[in-house]
């Protein structure tokens, strides 16, 4: 277990964020009656004049479906973690036709927006569709020209796009930058219940529905140019000089933890709790083969804690690819 | 027979702003020939819309059906005249819930008249007497979605010159 210590600012908000993105429902709804559709209605009456029975059928009325115009884009894609100066860096959404009738839709990105830290840049192109269904820009990927193949979407269908988008250079770890795409029916948008005379499908009206018949949905790139890697091994040394896992053998865990990447991660840590129904050795925690001593209060870069539960921690300090892996080595014994 | 024709009023300026309108989206009453029946039967279908009157005032008025996208709410209005000499007894009327709709609960109503439902056009009862099994086995009371006729039998012969007049309220799927 590794667990970030809160002097890594960055790194944590990266996780944090990721985890709060992919929580995100897809939000496709249940649709009704196609427009065009003719809902007809005929009466009947029955009665008697005199003693004779008659019954007579009334006109039928008919009434045609109008076409409601409405469209849902959602974020498919967990915020990206991005380097300074890397280009075509994807994001992936989904446009889903929630009206009631076929309906083209004009696409528009904008990767200016304000309450990020920057902007990403748009390539070109920088819309696609996800031709290949793999979530990534291949080559197999079409390029999506606004007026030339706007998406033409059966009611209660969706497809895939991806936004792509360079990373300028010079960017701070954790900055974020965002990018937003916008779907709005080519027949039009408006308040929900602008009608648009006699453009909806089979001649009949069109409606503008509740979501304005334009939707978006804004995606997210962090700077993360350092990533730290963590393996941990364990070695059991039972009493009797063999290797099983019985009350008083003794665990050793070591765990190695390696930069790569350009960056730094500033104030790195590390956190291990101690597992249930073991304890900890005194004295055996090592870092680079160096003993740290247990108190995590003196000048040393680590210690045993016993609050919230008991743990050990060692803090790392700033690590770069040049840093090399970082050892860590305590004992455990099981109860 | 002016009693008929005063009941029928006071319901149609209740349910409409303006009565005038109603009026006026009836006036295409066939005329009778030879032969066919004593009652004409006209369906009209409409939809509640809010409008600002005279008065700057927003008041709901009933329209010819436009417009009309799934979650509307249509007005289905019956009126049966009889344009005959002889007055008709013993008078129904009949009307499936149109496909692609659902009976509004509590929508149906018609002056003089009893209001049955069914759920398969064959046997009508008053609402609480209607009961499906689900797939699970149990029974329970019918939803008014489910209802899939409506009949109104009214109680008393419509005289001739006089029209009787039947309502209901169904949502678009």
């Amino acid at each position: 277990m590794l667990n970030p210590l809160p002097s890594r600012p960055a790194l944590t908000r990266t996780l944090l964020a990721s985890l709060a993105l992919a929580a995100f429902p897809h939000t496709a709804q249940a649709l009704g009656v196609a427009a065009g559709t003719a809902i007809e209605n005929t009466a009947q009456v029955s009665y008697t004049i005199g003693t004779t029975p008659v019954t007579t059928p009334s006109n039928t009325v008919s009434v045609t479906v109008a076409e409601v115009l409405d469209v849902v884009v959602t974020l498919q894609s967990a915020t990206t973690s991005v380097s300074p100066g890397a280009t075509n860096q994807a994001l992936v959404y989904r446009l889903t036709n929630t009206g009631n009738s076929s309906e083209a839709f004009l696409l528009t990105l904008n990767s200016v927006i304000g309450g990020d830290e920057f902007d990403p840049t748009p390539a070109t192109p920088s819309i696609y569709f996800d031709t290949d269904g793999s979530g990534t820009l291949t080559p197999a990927d079409t390029p999506y020209v606004a007026g030339s193949n706007d998406p033409l979407l059966v009611q209660d269908t969706f497809v895939t796009l991806l936004v792509i988008n360079d990373i300028p250079t010079g960017l701070v770890n954790g900055a974020r930058g965002f990018s937003q795409l916008t779907a709005q029916a080519r027949t039009g948008t408006g308040a929900p219940g602008t009608v648009f005379a006699g453009q909806g499908a089979s001649g009949t009206d069109a409606v503008v529905g509740t979501t304005g018949a334009d939707g978006d949905a804004t995606g997210q790139y962090v700077v993360a140019d350092v990533q730290l890697a963590a393996v941990k091994t364990a070695t059991i040394l039972d009493p009797f000089g063999g290797a099983r896992p019985v009350p008083g053998a003794r665990i050793r865990y070591q765990i190695v933890v390696t930069p790569s990447g350009t960056g730094t991660a500033t104030a790195a840590g590390f956190r291990d709790p101690i597992p249930v129904n073991t304890t900890f050795v005194p004295g055996s925690l090592q870092l680079n083969a160096v003993t740290l001593t247990d108190s995590s209060a003196d000048a040393d870069a680590g210690g045993y804690v016993t609050t919230p539960v008991p743990a050990v921690q060692v803090v790392l300090g700033n690590l770069t690819q040049a840093s090399g892996p970082q050892t860590v080595v305590f004992d455990v014994t099981i109860n | 027979m002016k009693k008929g024709k005063t009941v029928i009023a006071a319901a149609v300026a209740t349910l409409l702003a303006s009565s005038a309108l109603y009026a006026a989206a009836n006036t295409d009453v066939a005329a009778p020939k030879a032969g066919q029946g004593c009652i004409s039967l006209k369906t009209v279908a409409e939809t509640e819309q809010e409008v600002v009157n005279e008065k700057g005032e927003r008041v709901k008025r009933l329209a010819p059906a436009a417009k009309v996208v799934p979650g509307s709410e249509v007005v289905w209005t019956v009126t049966a005249s009889n344009v005959c000499a002889a007055p008709a007894g013993n008078v129904f009327i009949d009307n499936p819930v149109p496909e692609h709709m659902s009976y509004v609960s509590n929508s149906a109503m018609g002056p003089g008249a009893e209001i049955a439902f069914s759920l398969d056009g064959r046997r009508f009862a008053a609402p609480e007497q209607l009961r499906v099994r689900d797939a699970d086995g149990t029974e329970r009371a019918a939803r008014a979605d489910e209802y899939t006729h409506i009949r109104w039998s009214f109680r008393n012969a419509i005289a001739p010159g006089q029209m009787a007049l039947a309502r209901f309220r169904a949502t678009l799927k």
